[in-house]
Order: C-alpha cells, then sequence, then structure tokens
C-alpha cells in the first residue's frame, strides 16, 4: 500500500506556474469590466474564447469559479444561498454556486468576479445551462449570445453543421462590433488562434505521455490542473509557453523515475467530473491502491484535442465551429463510449473508473448504460460511483472508499498477486 | 493445524468465525454498540469461548465489514464484498451470484468459479430495502423482525408498499395498519417492494444460477420465498448466512498465511 497522506511525488515547477498563472488571472480580473475592459461569461465546453478576445473582452468562465470554490470548500455557502432563492435541490452545482454567489457579491477567496457585460452561451447542449445564462441576462441587463451547438452525432462532423455554426459566429461578430465599438479583425483572430495551436499541440504531447509504463503524468488529477491555460488562455502565448513547461517536466520526471505514485499497480481510465469538493479525498482512494489515471475524459470537456482536431489559423471560423462541435462534452454517447474504449485500449488500462454527478444529468445520464457495455460486452473491469462536482454535500467518503477498495481489491485477484492487501486504514 | 479467525463487524452486528483445517470450528453473533474494537475483542472471545480454544492458538485474524479497520488486533482487512463472495463459494461452490442484505446495506456480487469477485452492485445513499427497514416496518406493524419471517406466508391479497424510502415506508404501512388491512397482506407488499430493489441491483451484475442469499434478512422466509418466486429460482440460503462475510474473511486469512489454496 502507498502511503495516501504523503504528497503526491511530482516536480512541482509545472504545478507551481499553473498556480500563479492562475492567480494572475483572477488579480487582473479586479479591474475588469466596464468599456476599458469588459468581460465576457462563457462556459467551457466549445467556448469561443479567441474570437471574444479578439474584441479585447477578458473571459470569465463561472464553470471554473465554481469548481475554484468547491476545490476550495466554499461552495456550499453559495448553494445554499441559491436554494434560498427557490433554486432546488435537484439544480446544477456549478449553476448554483454562481447564482449564490453573484447574489452574495461575487467575493470568493481567490478574488472578486466581476459582472459580466456580455453573455456568450457557448454550450447550448445543457438546457440548465441555458436557463442560466437567461437568469444572468435577467438579473444584468446585459446582451446574452445563444450559440446553438448542434449535438455531435458524427465524427468528423457533417458539413452543414459546421456551416450552421459559421452563420451564428457572423452575427456575434456583428454583435461583438456593436457591443465593442470595434471592426472585426481577421489578422488578430488568427494570431490567436496560432497561439491556441501551439498551445494544443503541447497539452495533446502531455496527454500522450500517458501511454508510457510507468505513466509520468495523472491523466485525471493532475491534467485537471493543467487544463486551465487550455480552456481559459488560450489564443495568449501564455498557454503555449505553460505547456512547454509541463513537457519538460514529464521529461525530467522519464528521466528521473519521479512517477505519480512510486510502484505503478493498475492504470485506469476515468470518466466523469471529479468531486471537486473532496477532490484530494477521492484522489487519494486511487494512490493507496497505486493505481494511475493514464487517460481520462473530461480534461477534454472543452475540447477534443488528442484525436486529431487543432485549431487551424487558415480557416479560422470553419475551425473555430469545428472545435465547438467537437467538444467531449457535445459527443454523443456512441462516440463518447467509442472514446472510452480507445482509451483503455490504445493506453494500456486495467479498468475503468466512472464518477457520476448528482447535479447534472446532461453529462451523467448514459454512464450507467456505459457501465454496462464495458463490463459485460467487451469485459472490461469497470467501476461506477456517484456524488458530485459541486456540492460536498452528496460525497460519502465511507461508501465511495468501501466501493473502491472492493474494486481494487477484485482487481488485484484477477491478476492472482498477493492474496490479501496489507490495508491498515 | 492452522487456526484463523474471521471477524465482521457490520452496520448492525459483529460476527466471528473460527476455521480449522478446512472446517468451522466456532462462531460468534452479538449486536455491535459505539465501541467497535471492543466489540471485535468481545466476537473473537465469544467464539473462542464457544469452540474451547484460546486466543494464543489464532494464527491469523483477519477483519471485514464497514467496521474492519477496528479489528485492531488482526493482522489483515478485506472488504465485505470479497469475503462475501469468497464466504458463499465456501458454502455453495456453484454460486455465481451473491445477494447479500444486510443491516444497511445491500449488495449484489457476481462471482468466478474460483469465488472471486467480477462485478458487484450496491444500494446507494438509502437504506430501503435492507434489515434496517424491515426493522422498522416491523416495529409500525407491532412486531419483532424476528417475528415476521414466515407471517407472510398466509397473505391473501398483498398491499403494494410504492414509498422507496425507510421512513415513508413507515408512514405507509402505518396508513395500512389504520385502514384495516392484514399484517401477512402488509409484510407481503414489503418484501415485494425490496424483493423488486434487490432485483435492479442483482440485474445490474447479471442473474445466472447458483445465487446464494446471505446476510441477516435472509432469514427471514417470506423474503426468500418471495425472491425465489420472482426469479424463478431456488436460492442457496444456509443456516451460517450471517456469518458468509467472516467465513469469508477467514479464508482470505488462511490462504495469506499458506494453510489452503484459495
Amino acid at each position: 500500500m502507498v502511503d495516501a497522506t504523503a504528497e503526491p511525488q511530482f516536480l512541482t515547477t509545472a504545478r507551481d506556474r499553473q498556480r500563479a498563472m492562475v492567480e494572475e488571472y483572477y488579480a487582473g480580473l479586479a479591474d475588469a469590466g466596464g468599456p476599458k475592459k469588459p468581460v465576457a461569461y462563457m462556459l467551457v465546453g466549445g467556448n469561443l474564447t479567441e474570437l471574444v478576445r479578439s474584441f479585447g473582452y477578458e473571459v470569465v468562465f463561472p464553470e471554473i469559479v465554481a469548481l475554484n470554490c468547491a476545490i476550495k470548500h466554499v461552495s456550499l455557502p453559495n448553494i445554499l444561498h441559491a436554494e434560498s432563492q427557490g433554486y432546488g435541490l435537484d439544480v446544477c452545482g456549478y449553476v448554483k454556486n454562481d447564482l449564490g454567489l453573484q447574489e452574495l457579491g461575487g467575493q470568493t477567496p481567490f478574488g472578486r468576479i466581476p459582472p459580466p457585460d456580455l453573455l456568450v452561451c457557448s454550450f447550448s447542449g445543457c438546457y440548465v445551462y441555458v436557463k442560466w445564462w437567461e437568469a444572468l441576462a435577467e438579473k444584468y441587463g446585459c446582451p446574452l449570445f445563444m450559440l446553438d451547438v448542434p449535438y455531435m452525432r458524427d465524427d468528423p462532423p457533417l458539413p452543414e453543421d459546421v456551416q450552421y455554426i459559421v452563420a451564428q459566429l457572423n452575427e456575434f461578430i456583428a454583435l461583438l462590433e456593436k457591443t465593442t465599438g470595434r471592426t472585426f479583425d481577421l489578422a488578430e483572430l488568427k494570431r490567436m488562434l496560432a497561439h491556441s495551436r501551439k498551445a494544443e499541440e503541447g497539452w495533446v504531447n502531455y496527454l500522450a505521455s500517458g501511454r508510457r509504463r510507468p505513466s509520468p503524468i495523472e491523466a485525471y488529477f493532475e491534467a485537471v490542473f493543467y487544463m486551465f491555460p487550455i480552456n481559459v488562455l488560450r489564443g495568449t502565448p501564455a498557454a503555449a509557453e505553460f505547456y512547454a513547461t509541463v513537457n519538460s517536466e514529464v521529461d525530467e520526471r522519464v528521466r528521473t523515475g519521479t512517477f505519480p505514485v512510486p510502484e505503478e499497480k493498475f492504470r485506469l481510465v476515468v470518466e466523469g467530473v471529479p468531486p471537486y469538493p473532496s477532490y484530494r479525498t477521492f484522489w487519494d482512494f486511487f494512490r493507496k491502491w497505486g493505481a494511475v489515471s493514464v487517460a481520462a475524459t473530461y480534461p477534454k470537456v472543452g475540447g477534443l484535442f488528442d484525436r486529431g482536431f487543432l485549431h487551424d489559423p487558415a480557416r479560422p471560423l470553419e475551425s473555430i465551429a469545428e472545435y465547438s462541435l467537437g467538444a467531449y462534452v457535445n459527443q454523443s454517447w456512441p462516440l463518447r463510449r467509442k472514446l472510452i474504449e480507445e482509451y483503455v485500449r490504445d493506453f494500456g488500462a486495467d479498468a475503468v473508473l466512472i464518477h457520476g454527478i448528482k447535479s447534472c444529468r446532461s453529462f451523467t445520464a448514459g454512464q450507467g448504460d456505459l457501465r454496462d457495455r464495458l463490463i459485460h460486452d467487451l469485459g472490461i473491469p469497470t467501476l461506477y460511483i456517484e456524488s458530485d462536482h459541486e456540492d460536498p454535500r452528496y460525497f460519502a467518503p465511507a461508501q465511495i472508499k468501501n466501493r473502491m477498495d472492493a474494486f481494487f481489491e477484485s482487481l488485484d485477484r484477477r491478476r492472482g498477486s498477493t492474496p490479501l492487501p496489507l490495508v491498515t486504514t | 493445524m492452522t487456526l484463523v479467525a474471521g471477524v465482521d463487524i457490520g452496520s448492525t452486528t459483529a460476527k466471528c468465525i473460527l476455521i480449522e483445517n478446512g472446517e468451522i470450528v466456532g462462531k460468534s453473533l452479538a449486536p455491535v454498540g459505539v465501541e467497535l474494537v471492543k466489540d471485535a475483542e468481545r466476537a473473537l472471545s465469544q467464539a473462542l469461548t464457544e469452540s474451547g480454544r484460546e486466543r494464543r492458538e489464532v494464527t491469523v485474524v483477519t477483519g471485514t465489514g464497514y467496521g474492519r479497520f477496528k479489528v485492531a488486533f488482526g493482522q489483515f482487512t478485506v472488504t465485505e464484498i470479497g469475503c462475501h463472495a469468497k464466504g458463499a463459494h465456501f458454502l455453495f461452490p456453484g454460486t455465481r451470484v451473491v445477494l447479500d442484505i444486510g443491516g444497511q446495506d445491500t449488495k449484489a456480487i457476481k462471482v468466478d468459479p474460483r469465488g472471486e469477485v467480477v462485478d458487484f452492485a450496491m444500494n446507494d445513499k438509502c437504506a430501503a430495502g435492507t434489515g434496517r427497514f424491515l426493522d422498522v416496518c416491523a416495529g409500525a406493524l407491532g412486531y419483532d423482525v424476528s417475528e415476521i419471517g414466515a407471517l407472510s406466508l398466509g397473505a391473501r391479497h398483498p398491499v403494494k408498499v410504492t414509498n422507496t424510502c425507510t421512513v415513508f415506508a413507515e408512514s405507509e404501512v402505518t396508513s395500512y395498519v389504520a385502514r384495516g388491512k392484514d399484517p401477512k397482506d402488509i409484510l407481503a407488499g414489503l418484501y415485494g417492494g425490496i424483493v423488486s430493489r434487490s432485483l435492479s441491483l442483482m440485474q445490474r451484475v447479471g442473474v445466472e444460477p447458483e445465487v446464494t442469499f446471505t446476510g441477516g434478512v435472509s432469514k427471514n422466509e417470506g423474503m426468500v420465498r418471495t425472491l425465489e418466486h420472482r426469479l424463478v429460482l431456488k436460492i442457496n440460503v444456509s443456516p451460517l448466512s450471517q456469518y458468509v462475510g467472516a467465513i469469508g474473511a477467514a479464508l482470505y486469512g488462511l490462504e495469506r498465511v499458506g494453510g489452503i489454496p484459495a
């Protein structure tokens, strides 16, 4: 057994840099808002960061603010406040965190979140999200742009779907010109997309290193930290520089033999949003067993770059449209299932762990069928557990730990390895 | 000769099994309180007393159940899921599915021909359909849970208990009592509800013979009959069904010290 109370043994250059970037970003929001530095709220899935930034907007992702609140254990007061306003128990935790936080003044331990000057609903696959953005538009009286992204049924996406989004992007550009008084600068957008592409290439290289044995990366718990630049800072040189730092650290880990766990015992593919309020506890349940996630779907909710797509500055709007369509969160279940099966095969995984989240049926519905398909049709050991991504009330550590212990025990036994774990905690 | 002990600290009872030479030579069962370490020690000492053996003769103690980490004097711990699979296979070697209904949880476990866990499913965050649920509902009918086993067998017009929450089900039972329904019919309705929930878990792992029913609720004859009726299958129930987890724990310990191969 691994000592799960010890800090994960990574080199920390990249993690320190990521922390600093997050701090800089939130510090930068302090003076954002208004005509000089307007703020656009956007959703992570298929976001239009480059386009919005090319008009001088600062971007805020309330989902990311919400997960930061959860991981810092301050989401519950926001959620309770939203519930006191009438939002029900089953409403998405991200939504309630944000609406509660907005009503309470927007102050978080990592900075004050400015109100929006523009609302861009970039992912319309979740009806609750659409209503969330409508509630914010009503509260702040600012322009609301709804991007209707068709559910991705085919890979590659259908040309008519791409053209449908491009037509909407042109409408969006007209709105941005009107709200900012600026003229659309195609050259600037292309420059930003080139920065994005470079960052995406770095991110893909990082994710690919999970194929190594032992894996020098933690493709779920660590990659979640490293999602921030690829989602929030795309279009800036800083994002590309960050992944260069990450990848040199990964090389260093390989060279020095510094791996996520001292002895890699189980390689996992993980599906689902993490339980942010109990992030470290959940991670420790893996580490204790020497389990490492070598690939995961959640870090691709914003964009699925590791299966061939990269932004193309030569086809700016078409490329943005293809990106929005292909985000993991917008993929149909047959495509999601296929991706997970490929990850298991390509990354040499032993098993799949699915974490379902109670307050998001949009992302979670179908995970039970996924589990059945993986176990019964493909013979891949799979564990399904459930809590929530935002609401700490739904994380039952004893039950979750018990299921995970039993799952890893059974994996261990199937290998015919040592008959009993020496578990003492 | 290797004497091994398995101690299962569940949510309502502590069980201990002593195995020597492949045979069960001692056992104990008692309610648990809040001092689980003492409960575990008591379970072991009672089993030793019953078998006339001494503590120093025990080679290895393995803990299981929710309180397994409180078997502080033991050498190993294994989850109750693995132990129920192993224990059921020991009692009924043809077991492919184990249904365990304990005090506060229900689990369906698919096992391979060696008694190893292939898959499992458990109830989540709700005690409806467990032993505790039966306790509460028996109380609402004015019975002790130990008295209600065979009562439902004489039911003529089983009611429908629609609530899946223990607290609300108790209200529903009270309502049926107030309407003058026969307790036999109410119990038959309750068992039908519990079995429906259990079947849902069993179907997640896949039902195939032989099915072995374990845990305290397997001592309830009405539940066994209802389950057999719904599965259209004869199910295995041992007089030691409450001890299956402890048996599995003891066997794991035996394997660990090289007593017999699993």
